[in-house]
């Protein structure tokens, strides 16, 4: 029944790194392969040689000057941020509602939750669009925003799922010494939640970051658009300039580097905190 | 389990506290119930009823039209193909979204470091980039004329393939385009879930003398079936979404439609054709049979596990 | 209230202070005072990135000295979502008053849109104003027996070649091939060299049937015929459609989408693309200092003349004020003018619509002396052939039914083209038929 003496005792050190980084090489290939083509010049951009004979930062350049970079990562980072601690906020006082008030209605609820998940998106997004423009909303961060946090089952399912798996002992404990929910929430649960949030937040923010189609809609004035929305500047009618493209999409994905490494930090130091060593 | 939501004061005292108490679940609910109310339920039913309407929203609505949308819909062999392929694209990408990343999010915490945290973000590094730039490096790569796949397995006698044009192949590169990012986000979320466990049970298994391997099989993944579960269940339904944009951008549904979904198809009709009637109609069956699948589920597990 | 529920109330103070602060944030642009009017303009080609984008720009700006009693707030659209775009803001009661549309979405954008009567608004300064520029693009506009639409961006199919290519196949590139016969000789000699013989652009992105149409009219077939009759699947048409696939069978064609032969044409592995002229500036950038670039003109087929027909976009007018018509009918009257069309040139690389322009020291006589390139297709430009486009609202929905179902399977994948075609034309019948 159980194996004291399993031979593999614990994955080698060799097996563990190695099995990683193929598993890395696979995802991260066509991220490096767009990296490294955003240096070819535009004569040269389908080779497959990885280096072009005569790299070039023209394509940054182009990027750079042409290009509104800072407005559309200034109007995506709003929208991102902005429904991600919307959705964030929404979620952990509702799971925290589902889990610990434990209401009569809370299966029906979870059943509506979940099933806002299945509802296809593309065929709401005309009469969530035609609702944005009748609340004025359109060209406005709130028409970015707020409709976009009707997609909040996700991060609600997540968290119940975490704030269930927190131990009881401490809320109960919390709560006999006469703290009022909020504050079990806030003193208790929140902190226990960290992770979760983090890792919700990263998605959410993600996820948002790449969104297309309601941007499309409800912010086409150049000063409000967004990147994914930019992006679609470098594919033409005359032609696609993909060292432009690529070269666009690197630098964008700086400030979602900055945020996954900002939010990560909290699920490695909980990591660091509960793994064994 | 339910906990009292009444301090154990003077419980006769006031009726107000009584009443905020009992309202307090409400207030806390309610920024849920109005988001997915308003933004979601709401749309959805306008959506239902044009599924019933002859209206493309430019010009007047002609009026009732009953089911004849949902018969056009019905007649349509590409709405059938659409279908079918959605299973399709959720029964690939399951191991993509559970057992894969559950391996690689347990491999990096057993060894918590810096190289663990350096692998962890080179993992959910294909997140990070635009998905279209991504999709253009793949259809780069996989040109079947010039592109970088091709010639590698031509070093191995393989014979030029074309990937995306080929309607035997174009499914399952879609497929192996979009198990990246699936596989990442799911290891994070999956990670999440990791760091909260309690320690101290594995902690007292490790002085025992248990083994990594025990640990893991008999402690952590029992711990970690909710999150499985909801994974897995989340990528059955939200699997044809998450390849959408890969669709978009490598094969726009095609070749002969090998790579469509209905999530595809219905942006087809309802975006581009702006056949809003036929694309609710779509909209309405997608959404039944997952109520049904989800009514049909929670009857089973009724059934089953005792309350 | 206690220590507790004071931060939700706070909260939801603050929300619901931001929400109503944003209600009133952007209160839409009104406009037509006694000074200056401002009207909204949709184009694809406005803020993209190249010689379009930087081109509309100095339309713009060059209408804005011209007009300043008018005020012109562009939209950037990307090209394959400008109708959705426009029947979204349509459907919300916002609909930009003039838009750059491209023609295989025309007759759909006239089924289902509120589009003006260019030729009316315009009045007594129509005849004049028109005059001049080639009747054909004109007439392509026409709907309910008046103009809506003036050809604006225009592009014609032209074959592009790879001179070094031509040379190492024992090919001479001052004689690109002009028949569909001498077409596939050239590939057969190509492919004899080593490299891909020819691909024709019949599957554009935007799954427009330009080419498509181009290779059935140069075949003595239609898509559709002057009663709006579908007879894309008539003998001619098929024949048509069958020799390009005999390219693909006979290894002459890579069965591949038309960016991935874009790909192979730019690192000098094909021989000649046959594919829109708007393409000419991406396609010199990807050849310079790699092979030497040549144009020729559409191939002829059968000793008949070659009938290429354009694509492109022609502008439309939404507006329904009638300041703001009056203001759009300036605009349009600009972009279409003997300058407007120069500078479309000169910066936007797309063909001059006006025949006397060309030659024309004072317009575009020095362009083309030195941008040879564009000499062969503009010859042709003058017969161009009307695009011709299903009937109805359902029009572009038929079209992308004939790239994906019929041309696709044919030219790609082998399937039968007689009756392939005449399955898709029996559903485009019935689609376009349920009006």
């Amino acid at each position: 029944m159980s194996r004291v003496r399993h031979p593999l005792r614990r994955l080698a050190p060799v097996a563990w790194h190695s099995t990683l980084v193929v598993v890395v090489i696979a995802m991260v290939f066509p991220v490096v392969w767009a990296l490294l083509t955003s240096f070819k010049p535009a004569n040269d951009i389908y080779s497959i040689a990885p280096f072009s004979a005569e790299p070039t930062l023209d394509n940054y350049a182009r990027v750079l000057a042409d290009w509104p970079v800072v407005t559309l990562l200034g109007n995506t980072f709003v929208m991102a941020a902005g429904v991600a601690v919307g959705q964030i906020v929404i979620a952990v006082l509702g799971a925290y509602a589902l889990v610990h008030f434990s209401p009569r209605s809370r299966g029906p609820i979870l059943v509506l939750v979940t099933i806002s998940l299945a509802i296809p998106p593309q065929a709401l997004i005309i009469p969530q669009f035609l609702m944005t423009a009748r609340l004025g909303w359109l060209n406005t961060d709130a028409g970015l925003i707020v409709p976009q946090l009707g997609t909040c089952a996700l991060a609600v399912l997540l968290l119940v799922q975490h704030v269930e798996a927190l131990p009881r002992s401490l809320t109960s404990a919390a709560r006999l010494d006469g703290a009022t929910p909020f504050e079990v929430l806030w003193h208790i649960v929140l902190p226990g939640l960290r992770p979760a949030i983090a890792a919700v937040a990263i998605l959410v923010f993600i996820t948002t970051w790449n969104e297309y189609l309601w941007p499309l809609l409800v912010s086409p004035r150049a000063e409000d658009t967004t990147v994914q929305i930019g992006l679609t500047q470098f594919q033409t009618a005359e032609g696609n300039d993909y060292g432009g493209l690529l070269a666009a999409a690197t630098l964008t994905s700086i400030p979602i580097i900055v945020v996954y490494l900002f939010a990560s930090r909290r699920i490695t130091d909980a990591f660091l905190q509960s793994g064994i060593k | 389990m339910t906990l009292t939501t009444v301090p154990p004061r003077a419980v006769r005292e006031d009726a107000p506290r009584r009443v905020r108490a009992s309202v307090r679940p409400w207030l806390y609910l309610s920024p849920v119930l109005v988001a997915i109310g308003v933004w979601i339920y709401a749309p959805a039913l306008f959506t239902v009823a044009l599924s019933v309407l002859d209206w493309n929203l430019t010009t007047p609505p002609t009026g009732f039209v009953g089911a004849d949308n949902f018969a056009r819909l019905f007649r349509s062999a590409d709405f059938w193909q659409a279908l079918a392929q959605t299973a399709l694209y959720a029964l690939a990408l399951l191991p993509f979204s559970t057992v894969i990343p559950l391996g690689l999010a347990i491999m990096l915490w057993q060894r918590p470091g810096r190289a663990s945290t350096v692998y962890r973000s080179l993992l959910f590094l294909p997140v990070m980039m635009a998905p279209v730039a991504v999709a253009v490096s793949w259809k780069f790569m996989l040109n079947p004329l010039v592109g970088l796949a091709n010639e590698v397995v031509g070093w191995f006698g393989v014979p030029p393939v074309n990937w995306l044009g080929d309607p035997s192949t174009a499914l399952v590169v879609i497929v192996a385009v979009t198990a990246a990012k699936v596989t990442a986000f799911n290891m994070l979320l999956f990670s999440a879930a990791l760091s909260g466990l309690d320690r101290r049970t594995i902690e007292a298994a490790r002085l025992e003398g248990a083994t990594s391997w025990e640990i893991t099989r008999f402690i952590v993944a029992p711990q970690l079936a909710g999150t499985t579960a909801l994974l897995g269940t989340l990528s059955l339904v939200l699997a044809g979404q998450w390849v959408f944009t890969n669709v978009t951008v490598l094969t726009q549904g095609g070749p002969d439609g090998v790579t469509d979904n209905i999530y595809y198809r219905i942006y087809t009709l309802g975006f581009e054709f702006f056949e809003t009637g036929t694309a609710s109609a779509a909209a309405v069956v997608v959404l039944l049979v997952f109520a049904v699948a989800g009514i049909a589920w929670r009857l089973v597990r009724r059934s089953h596990v005792p309350r | 209230m206690n220590r507790s529920t004071r931060p939700l109330v706070a909260t939801a103070a603050a929300v619901s202070i931001l929400a109503l602060s944003a209600c009133a944030a952007s209160a839409p642009d009104t406009s037509a005072t006694g000074a200056s009017t401002t009207i909204t303009f949709s184009s694809y080609s406005y803020g993209t990135q190249g010689a379009a984008g930087d081109g509309m720009q100095v339309l713009l700006d060059a209408f804005a000295e011209a007009h300043p009693d008018i005020t012109v707030v562009p939209e950037a659209v990307p090209v394959a979502d400008a109708l959705t775009k426009t029947k979204a803001a349509v459907a919300a009661g916002s609909p930009p008053d003039v838009q750059q549309l491209g023609y295989s979405k025309m007759a759909e954008a006239f089924a289902t849109l509120p589009v003006q009567s260019i030729e009316e608004i315009a009045g007594d300064e129509w005849d004049a104003h028109v005059d001049g520029i080639a009747p054909g693009l004109v007439s392509t506009g026409e709907a309910d027996g008046t103009v809506k639409a003036l050809p604006f961006t225009v592009s014609i199919p032209t074959l592009f070649y790879n001179a070094d290519i031509f040379r190492e196949a024992g090919l001479d590139p001052e004689e690109p091939p002009a028949t569909i016969d001498e077409v596939e000789d050239a590939a057969d000699a190509i492919v004899a060299a080593g490299h891909n013989g020819v691909y024709f652009g019949l599957l554009d992105q935007g799954k427009s049937d330009y080419l498509t149409q181009s290779v059935i009219d140069s075949a003595g077939g239609m898509t559709v015929d002057d009663d709006g009759e579908v007879v894309l699947d008539s003998a001619k048409a098929v024949a048509g459609i069958q020799r390009i696939q005999d390219l693909t069978t006979g290894g002459l064609q890579p069965a591949v989408g038309i960016d991935d032969a874009v790909a192979a044409f730019s690192t000098g592995d094909l021989g000649m693309f046959v594919a829109t002229t708007a393409l000419m500036s991406n396609l010199q950038t990807g050849a310079a200092d790699t092979f030497e670039l040549r144009t020729g003109g559409f191939p002829s087929f059968d000793a008949k003349p070659a009938r290429p027909t354009h694509s492109g976009a022609g502008l439309v007018v939404l507006a329904a004020d009638e300041a703001k018509q009056d203001a759009a009918w300036e605009f349009v009257k600009f972009m279409t003018s003997e300058q407007g069309y120069t500078m479309i040139t000169e910066e936007m690389g797309y063909l001059p619509l006006r025949a006397n322009l060309a030659t024309d020291d004072e317009f575009l006589a020095g362009y083309f002396a030195e941008n040879t390139l564009l000499l062969p297709p503009l010859g042709q430009l003058g017969d161009v052939t009307p695009y011709r486009s299903f009937a109805g609202a359902k029009s572009n929905q038929a079209t992308v039914m004939l790239q994906d179902d019929a041309i696709s399977p044919i030219i790609l994948r082998g399937a039968d083209a007689r009756q392939t075609m005449s399955e898709v034309a029996d559903r485009i019948r019935e689609l376009v038929g349920s009006e």
